[in-house]
């Protein structure tokens, strides 16, 4: 039994690693453009909600719902749809580089939600006290909120690098590949379930080491 | 070192704008202690954010060690007062001694000449053994002194103290008190108290303004006595 599945994965050695190295290449660069920007558009939502600091609800609007549009659209259609914008962008709506721009906007929303609610959670009596003690806002940022978020945007990161690797693995539809895309064209539409099984279990592993590996650097930055 | 000029305040509460601070003119000078009491609600704390520029006023003045405050000057003019608060206010993910240190991260100065003043406030207000201690670990008094050498490392012209003894008992009260009034000789700080516990403005003001309903209803000058450590059983039998 064992040996079968050990010959399955020699056998297909070589797809599994070029699949492995497509989805670490998609989302890496996805992980990346969510972090910086998703942060950047969750700072936007803090300051602008209602009971921000610089509140304005025109921008929050805005800001708000397109988080909420992108997340709400079937994923699938949503590749679908973002063709055209790939084009436009790349000059090619599909492959590999195509399939970072949809999940880069995925992952924008879900971090940028995440950081809203990350940045809610800290006291609010920090930024009078951050003026008190002669910050600027920029360094109510730097110094106060970001370090008073930190472990919770730490682990709400690691979530979004899960949803992004799930995501990821329909990306085949627009030739993205990928581990999914193997396990499901290979795999499921070739009969070859053991390949599947083999896939499936590498994703578990993958899983497990980046929520394993999130814990560790939030529990290692929380002092609380 | 602080005046305000007919200043008021408006609040907008459930749509309704109500004003809270009615017209108040007032002066505190140089080395004093000032004390602010009042009913809950009277407008204590938000004199407190005009005095330092957090919230700006909608009428009136108001100089800053003969500095009016405005948008402009206001980031500049707070570098000089620091404030503590009723709930201490420390950042819980940073130790002890990060905590004190703060203030001057967002000032400029060599990074070995703060951590030895550092090191030397916190001796000050007697944690000398807890530069590493996690702020979770402290019990309340502790907490108010990590706050009180963390507005102490920027060597502030004046300290606005919220409540500073209510989330403390009468022990620990005492023991922030006595540092105050030692700040205050020491330094020479101005120090501006908000209490509405008369036995804290007491021990340690030299004037008080009694406020109400937004305004000043009186200014007392006291005598300020020692300031005793008092044990329950004294307390609880003596007629102070
Ligand atoms: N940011 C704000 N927005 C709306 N209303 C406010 C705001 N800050 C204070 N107020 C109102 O102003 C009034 C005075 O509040 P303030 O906090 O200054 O009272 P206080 O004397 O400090 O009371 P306490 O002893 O309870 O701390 C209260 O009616 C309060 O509801
Ligand atoms: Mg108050």
């Amino acid at each position: 039994m064992i040996k079968q599945y050990v010959e399955t994965f020699i056998n297909f050695k070589e797809e599994i690693f070029i699949a492995f190295y497509e989805t670490l290449d998609m989302i890496f660069t996805a992980m990346i453009i969510s972090l910086i920007i998703g942060l950047f558009l969750g700072f936007i939502l803090f300051i602008t909600r209602s009971d921000g600091i610089y509140r304005n609800n025109k921008i929050y609007f805005i800001v708000s719902s397109l988080i909420n549009i992108t997340r709400s659209i079937p994923f699938i259609l949503f590749i679908i749809v973002m063709i055209p914008f790939n084009r436009l962008i790349l000059g090619t709506g599909f492959g590999v580089h195509a399939s970072k721009i949809p999940l880069s906007l995925i992952g924008i929303s879900i971090f940028a939600r995440f950081t809203e609610q990350d940045l809610l959670d800290v006291n609010k009596n920090i930024y009078e006290t951050s003026y008190a003690l002669g910050a600027n806002t920029i360094q109510y940022f730097i110094h106060f909120l970001l370090r008073e978020a930190r472990s919770g945007l730490i682990l709400s990161f690691t979530s979004t690098i899960i949803s992004l690797l799930s995501y990821s693995t329909v990306m085949g539809i627009i030739g993205g590949g990928g581990l999914g895309y193997l396990a499901i064209s290979e795999g499921y539409y070739n009969f070859n379930y053991k390949l599947m099984w083999i896939i499936i279990i590498l994703m578990i592993l993958l899983v497990q080491i980046i929520q394993a590996g999130g814990n560790l650097i939030a529990k290692i930055s929380d002092k609380r | 070192m602080i005046r305000l000029e007919n200043v008021s305040k408006k609040f907008e509460i459930n749509g309704k704008e109500n004003t809270v601070i009615k017209d108040i003119n007032l002066s505190i000078y140089k080395r004093e202690i000032f004390g602010l009491v009042g009913e809950t609600g009277s407008g204590k704390s938000t004199i407190l954010r005009l005095m330092n520029g957090f919230i700006k006023p909608d009428d009136g003045n108001i100089y800053l060690m003969g500095e009016k405050l405005n948008r402009k000057t206001r980031h500049q003019l707070v570098k000089d007062t620091s404030m503590i608060f009723q709930g201490f206010n420390l950042l819980s993910n940073l130790n002890v001694i990060d905590n004190v240190l703060l203030p001057t991260k967002i000032r400029k100065g060599s990074k070995k000449e703060n951590i030895n003043r550092a090191k030397e406030l916190l001796s000050f207000v007697g944690l000398e053994d807890f530069h590493q201690s996690t702020i979770r670990t402290l019990s309340g008094g502790q907490k108010q002194r990590v706050a009180i050498a963390r507005t102490l490392i920027t060597n502030p012209k004046i300290i606005f103290c919220d409540e500073p003894t209510s989330a403390l008992d009468d022990k620990m009260s005492f023991e922030i008190l006595r540092l105050l009034k030692d700040i205050n000789e020491k330094f020479g700080t101005t120090i501006v108290i908000v209490s509405h516990d008369i036995s804290v403005i007491k021990a340690l003001c030299n004037r008080v303004a009694i406020i109400e309903n937004g305004r000043i209803e009186d200014i007392i000058s006291l005598k300020t006595k020692e300031i005793k450590p008092v044990s329950y059983k004294e307390a609880l039998l003596g007629d102070d």
